[in-house]
């Protein structure tokens, strides 16, 4: 009788199908990040082996962008201190790449990074630098014709999540929503579907 | 006695305080982060007349230039423009919120406690918005006052 409880527990448990991430798409084949030349909010140079050895939430934004990217990384930043606080692992750590990398000195990058937390990355340099690595991923952004320095620069709104080989992995295409992550980053960061 | 109820209806129509024609609420005011020179404003503007109220332009002493702009996400890409104006249809009210219609707030000066926001039509003041910003600034966590 006990046998057959236990096995019965067993096989509803094998036969209870895996946690599928609902927002994130992960890719079948994922690509390694291409070659890029860039500096990173300290002012060391860096290039695409800054993504192996962790998992990165990786976002394209700007520091003079006053809603979607600070609201982002906010939301980023909030998700992965609810996994933190509900004792996940591994936590990825958050990178903010500029695509306004003439106003972005490393200094401005350090400061805005540092405002959602510890340990986050903030990536700038040339404007031909960081399009190495935006057109190898698919990434879109077109600084915006102004008459004064206060240009506007369009910029894909997606998140990428890459993987500690430093190959694209996943993608959170919005909205960004806490939840979403909090319930996805598991299952995506142990390498589910 | 029949009538005493819509009388007394009647009496406290006449009484009642007249709305302000345009009504300000759930106002946040993001203080602009380390090293930056530009913030936004969210809120909800609402209208108690029978007409649209356009708002044109917004001044504030605490900031030099104050713009009216909409985040749009289109096809994957989050794009932001400046808007000529704000209209705030008839009866109705118009949401300035996150990853959509907002007020640009750049270059400021000396930040203190409050920020003010004076909502203009062509040169006519509409509303004046006092914010109170909270102790400790993260974001989200200021609130109106």
């Amino acid at each position: 009788m006990v046998a057959a409880v236990l096995a019965g527990a067993y096989l509803a448990n094998r036969l209870q199908p895996p946690a599928t991430a609902e927002s994130a798409m992960i890719l079948p084949n994922p690509d390694v990040v291409p070659a890029f030349s860039a500096v990173d909010q300290h002012g060391n140079n860096i290039d695409e082996s800054v993504f192996k050895g962790q998992w990165d939430l990786v976002f394209f934004g700007f520091t003079h962008c006053p809603d979607i990217c600070p609201m982002t990384l906010q939301v980023l930043a909030t998700a992965k201190q609810q996994l933190a606080d509900a004792g996940k692992s591994p936590l990825p750590r958050i990178v903010l790449v500029s695509v306004d990398p003439e106003r972005d000195t490393p200094e401005l990058m350090g400061q805005y990074v540092d405002y959602f937390g510890e340990g986050n990355l903030g990536i700038t340099g040339t404007v031909e630098g960081i399009s190495q690595l935006t057109e190898g991923l698919g990434i879109y952004f077109k600084k915006q014709p102004s008459d004064d320095e206060n240009y506007n620069v369009d910029h894909s709104a997606a998140v990428l999540v890459i993987d500690p080989d430093g190959r694209f992995h996943a993608l959170f295409g919005g909205p960004h929503v806490i939840e979403n992550y909090v319930n996805d980053l598991p299952i995506v960061l142990a390498g589910g579907s | 006695m029949r009538f005493a109820p819509l009388l007394i209806a009647l009496f406290l129509t006449a009484c009642s305080e007249p709305q302000p024609p345009l009504v300000a609420s759930d106002v946040e005011v993001t203080r602009p982060m380390p090293g930056m020179k530009m913030s936004a404003a969210f809120f909800v503007l609402t209208n108690n007349t029978d007409e649209p109220i356009r708002i044109t332009s917004v001044t504030s002493p605490q900031f030099a230039t104050v713009e009216i702009h909409e985040t749009m996400i289109e096809d994957g890409i989050a794009r932001m423009r400046e808007l000529d104006a704000l209209v705030v249809p008839p009866s109705g009210s118009v949401t300035l919120e996150r990853g959509g219609k907002h007020l640009m707030l750049m270059r400021p000066g000396e930040l203190g406690d409050r920020v003010a926001l004076q909502l203009m039509s062509d040169d006519a003041p509409l509303l004046t918005i006092d914010y109170l910003f909270a102790s400790e600034s993260a974001p989200g966590d200021d609130d109106a006052r």
